[in-house]
């Protein structure tokens, strides 16, 4: 076929090529129905429960497209406040300073969630190791760096902690689940507070030996292939620790028990919390009181500007939302379940009904 | 070597020489073990992902779209060849024209400037293009993660592939073909594009091939410029962002899911048969255009 | 019908489009990444934190710019990290991309030569996230189970290469890995070079009686050095910006320098990828503009040794045509 001598077969054997490509640009128009594209992007921690919630919501509004994407809370904020994504998931709601910068955004809460303390501890993982805030910043910060270090053992009596060097692992992207871990550190330990304090990002002290990963999944598998590493990874990932066969840490909470993340103690810590939602819905549940609660539970935030380009995307994200947050719906037994997650308390899924409604 | 044993009988001279015949063996095993080495290699990653590969290919990857982390790769495909077939689109017509500048025009003081620049614009992490289009054209611009970004950054990167071998392509081309036109009273566009260009074509579509290679295997400048999308492509240029293999590869496989793992595989398989095909094709291509040639 | 003027004029401006976009990417990170440059000033590469600011605090003033608190940019880390991996990749292909090349261009007869070595410049047209993927699912598994253990057991006498193997994610998984993606860069031109080297030399020694081994190794390679040195430095180049793979297998350590070479260690390039998104979170932008500042900081390194390569190869030979 090469190397033609002839300008003429040339230039007819490009013909056939323009109208080939011309086609295959025109076919997709074609199919270009009133279709809403909507991008979501963020949290590694809601990923899950977004792709069991699309199939079912797809089916019966077909012409909404919402495309999911894992990036981390820190993309999902970022990209939402830059109009890159429609929804931004988050693990957290924004910073103060954003929210001064971008006072269009809306957080609003869609479940609510708790974030696990995961290890890899040969021939300990099926024991619920107990841990506390100072002990998981003394890990962090490098103060604690062998299992078998005196202030673990304290709160693991008749445990054989190994004499391992400790690997901390923590998220490299911005993320929401970095955020409530670094609040937990924060609320219960002080000299953490004053240091390395909490965000979505935080400037991780060195630790020798220490691992970064991106994304819960990325967590989930640095902990299975390193063996006396440490992670804080969310519930949604839970069935995926079962079958690794890791450790489920019980954390110390505020009354000073020892509890493990279940929905019983979620709901506990949660029954605690709510009350105290304000209208913008923007709280840290983090650190509750009472004797049941677990320590790290947070809302899961859809981070949506109130100003849509189109009514229609508009009334397309209005309407996912009201679907998402409803027992019925996306708070159904059938999705929380599968994730672990807790489903919205009635008082916030009136708040948050409130603020899907200035969707415009 | 053999005769290591009965080295205390011989003499320094014939000592010597086998010293001599020994660093010969030494030297020539030592560089086929380097190329065994480079060879196994390059088995077991086509090995790794064939294996692997072959057990997530099903119907379902080429004729469902992608649903979180499970479903197909429909989606994938189609933008994986969109966002090559632009990158080209917009590539091809800079990149030959520098091509054909330098070899038709290398006397000009402009020649060598821009032959330097875009042998460095090959050197240039194919990231930092990305950062470029996605700060110009995705956020400043306003045009979102979209099919148009994407290209733009393939068709930067691809530029200096394109501009290389179409210079070598046109150098190659007889100087007698040139003459002759000349002499017949052709001006230059005609002698470049009537005759040299048909007999450069082939060498030139190398370039293009190694380009498409180059896109389709791209994957950093994209996460930021064409984003990605669980559905078909609906024909936006911008504000609409298109799903490509590489992106699969690289998200799904550190998903704790079978599923996403499964789809990782299928897109390694697709992305690098896809790879090995080009290469194969261009360098037949080559190899046809040498025999009729010198 | 163009006159001759006119057309090569239309080519040069066409083309020009080429140096355009180098020009247009250089120009824009120094504009971009200006107010971080004088932030930062040369702290930047010479202390050892990448850190944000507290996020949730209320921006400070400082040098009549609003920063978060404990906002600090540096960045010794991640050079180290890409120059570190760099060096053992460069140093672990040289040697076995030139013996390649050797193997090649005088064991192979010349018939079979190009398919031969299609099995070594198929390597160059891996995408480099399928060698992620590979690096990942069987490189440091193996790495990180039998050999890292082996060698800190057996080698840990020499510095480097002792203290923990840790779990295969690092410094010299990087290195290895590099090292097969830019191998066949030097082979390919060695291979030329060796191939299409002036016979009279090499028959000239072993006339004198060199053995093919002697000719070879004293007249043959030396004859190359500096196509080996081009190919080396732009290798180099590639190396440097690695992206994909060294992301997947690094990794990604943060603020601190490797301790061993099984340390895990972050590049510029895979820490662009796995920040940029998240950078845009800070309100005072100074996170996503010093992100620009390493953008510009691999782009000068790159410029500068590809560059550096381009102007050796030139010198050598203006006609022999290696694509790379």
């Amino acid at each position: 076929m090469f190397p033609s001598r002839s300008d003429r077969s040339h230039r007819l054997r490009r013909a056939p090529l323009a109208a080939l490509l011309a086609a295959a640009l025109a076919v997709p128009l074609l199919w270009a129905a009133p279709t809403v594209n909507i991008l979501e992007t963020g949290s590694s921690l809601l990923y899950p429960l977004f792709n069991i919630w699309l199939p079912a919501y797809h089916r019966v509004h077909p012409n909404v497209r919402i495309t999911t994407q894992s990036t981390g809370s820190g993309t999902g904020i970022s990209q939402s406040t830059t109009g890159l994504a429609q929804i931004g998931a988050s693990d957290a709601y924004m910073s103060p300073a954003l929210e001064r910068k971008y006072p269009g955004m809306l957080n609003i809460p869609l479940a609510i969630s708790m974030q696990m303390v995961n290890y890899n501890l040969p021939g300990l993982n099926r024991r619920h190791l107990h841990l506390s805030g100072p002990v998981l910043a003394g890990i962090y910060s490098g103060h604690i760096v062998q299992w078998n270090d005196a202030a673990i053992r304290r709160l693991n009596p008749g445990v054989q902690l190994p004499d391992h060097a400790i690997i901390p692992v923590h998220r490299t992207d911005g993320s929401g689940d970095t955020f409530i871990f670094t609040q937990y550190l924060s609320f219960s330990t002080p000299s953490w507070a004053n240091s390395v304090a909490y965000g979505t990002t935080v400037s991780w002290p060195a630790v020798s030996g220490g691992l970064g990963a991106e994304g819960n999944p990325g967590m989930v598998t640095a902990v299975h292939d390193n063996p006396y590493s440490i992670a804080y990874i969310g519930t949604s990932y839970e069935n995926a620790i079962r079958r690794n066969g890791l450790g489920i840490a019980a954390l110390k909470n505020r009354a000073g028990k020892f509890v493990l993340p279940t929905a019983r103690t979620a709901k506990a810590a949660a029954s605690k919390m709510v009350p105290k939602t304000p209208k913008n819905e923007r709280i840290s549940l983090i650190f509750a009181p009472g004797a049941d609660s677990y320590p790290i539970i947070n809302y899961e935030y859809a981070i949506v500007n109130r100003r849509q380009p189109s009514a229609q995307t508009a009334a397309a994200l209005r309407d996912f939302f009201n679907w998402a947050i409803s027992p019925t719906g996306g708070n159904a037994p059938r999705f929380i379940n599968r994730v672990h997650f807790v489903p919205l308390p009635p008082p916030v899924v009136r708040l948050s009904r409130a603020q899907i409604a200035q969707i415009q | 070597m053999a005769a290591a044993s009965a080295s205390s009988f011989v003499s320094p001279r014939q000592r010597h020489r086998l010293r001599r015949r020994l660093t010969d063996g030494l030297g020539w095993t030592v560089s086929t073990v380097a190329f065994l080495l480079l060879g196994a290699a390059t088995v077991s990653i086509f090995w790794a992902i064939a294996a692997r590969g072959a057990h997530a290919l099903d119907l379902a990857i080429f004729t469902q779209v992608t649903q979180g982390t499970a479903g197909g790769l429909l989606n994938a495909i189609e933008g994986t060849l969109l966002l090559a077939a632009g990158g080209l689109l917009l590539a091809i017509p800079p990149g030959v024209a520098a091509g054909i500048f330098l070899a038709e025009f290398g006397a000009s003081r402009f020649a060598p400037v821009l032959r330097f620049m875009s042998d460095v614009l090959v050197g240039l992490p194919s990231i930092v293009v990305g950062y470029f289009v996605y700060i110009v054209a995705v956020v400043d611009l306003g045009w979102g993660f979209s099919a148009l970004a994407g290209a733009i950054a393939l068709a930067i990167i691809s530029l200096p592939y394109i501009t290389r071998t179409s210079e070598m392509a046109f150098r190659q081309v007889p100087a007698d073909m040139r003459d002759a036109a000349r002499a017949l009273g052709a001006t230059d566009s005609h002698v470049i594009l009537r005759i040299c260009l048909p007999i450069a074509a082939s060498n030139v579509l190398t370039g293009v091939l190694l380009a498409l290679a180059i896109s389709v295997g791209e994957t950093a400048p994209l996460l930021y410029t064409a984003g990605w999308s669980n559905y078909m492509w609906n024909g936006h240029l911008t504000h609409e962002p298109v799903g490509y293999l590489t992106y699969a590869i690289w998200a799904f496989i550190t998903e704790p899911f079978q599923s996403a793992h499964a789809l990782a595989y299928a897109a390694a398989l697709l992305v690098s048969a896809f790879v090995l095909v080009i290469s194969i094709a261009s360098r037949m291509l080559m190899a046809a255009s040498r025999r009729p040639g010198r | 019908m163009f006159k001759l003027v006119t057309f090569r004029r239309f080519t040069a401006v066409l083309g020009g489009v080429v140096a355009a976009v180098l020009v247009a990417v250089v120009v824009f990170f120094v504009i971009y990444a200006w107010p971080a440059i004088r932030l930062n000033g040369w702290h930047f590469f010479t202390s050892n934190t990448w850190n944000t600011g507290n996020l949730y605090a209320n921006p400070i003033e400082r040098n009549g710019r609003m920063i978060l608190p404990g906002a600090h940019y540096g960045i010794l880390f991640l050079i180290a990290g890409t120059l570190l991996s760099t060096l053992i990749a460069v140093v672990l292909a040289v040697p076995i991309g030139a013996m390649a090349a050797v193997f090649l261009a005088e064991c192979v007869p010349a018939q079979l030569r190009t398919a031969v070595s299609f099995f070594v410049e198929l390597l160059a047209a891996i995408p480099s996230v399928v060698f992620g993927l590979w690096g990942y699912v069987v490189v440091i598994p193996f790495l990180g189970h039998h050999v890292y253990p082996w060698m800190t057991a057996h080698l840990g006498f020499l510095p480097f290469f002792s203290g923990a193997p840790g779990s295969g994610y690092g410094l010299l998984t990087a290195g290895l890995v590099l090292a097969l993606m830019i191998v066949p860069l030097i082979t390919a031109t060695v291979r030329d070079a060796l191939v299409s080297q002036y016979r009279g030399l090499r028959d000239a020694a072993l006339a004198l009686g060199a053995t093919r081994f002697e000719t070879l190794w004293t007249v043959q390679l030396p004859a190359t050095r500096r196509v080996l040195v081009g190919s080396g430095i732009l290798a180099t180049g590639r190396a440097l910006g690695e992206t994909m793979a060294v992301l997947m297998i690094s990794g990604n350590a943060l603020n601190y320098l490797p301790r061993n070479i099984y340390s895990p260690i972050s590049t510029m390039a895979s820490f662009i990828v796995s920040q940029l998104d998240s950078a845009l979170q800070d309100p005072t932008g100074l996170a996503v503009r010093s992100l620009g500042e390493v953008a510009l900081a691999l782009l000068l390194i790159a410029v500068v040794v590809n560059g550096a390569a381009r102007l050796l190869l030139y010198y050598q030979d203006r006609t022999t045509g290696t694509t790379t």
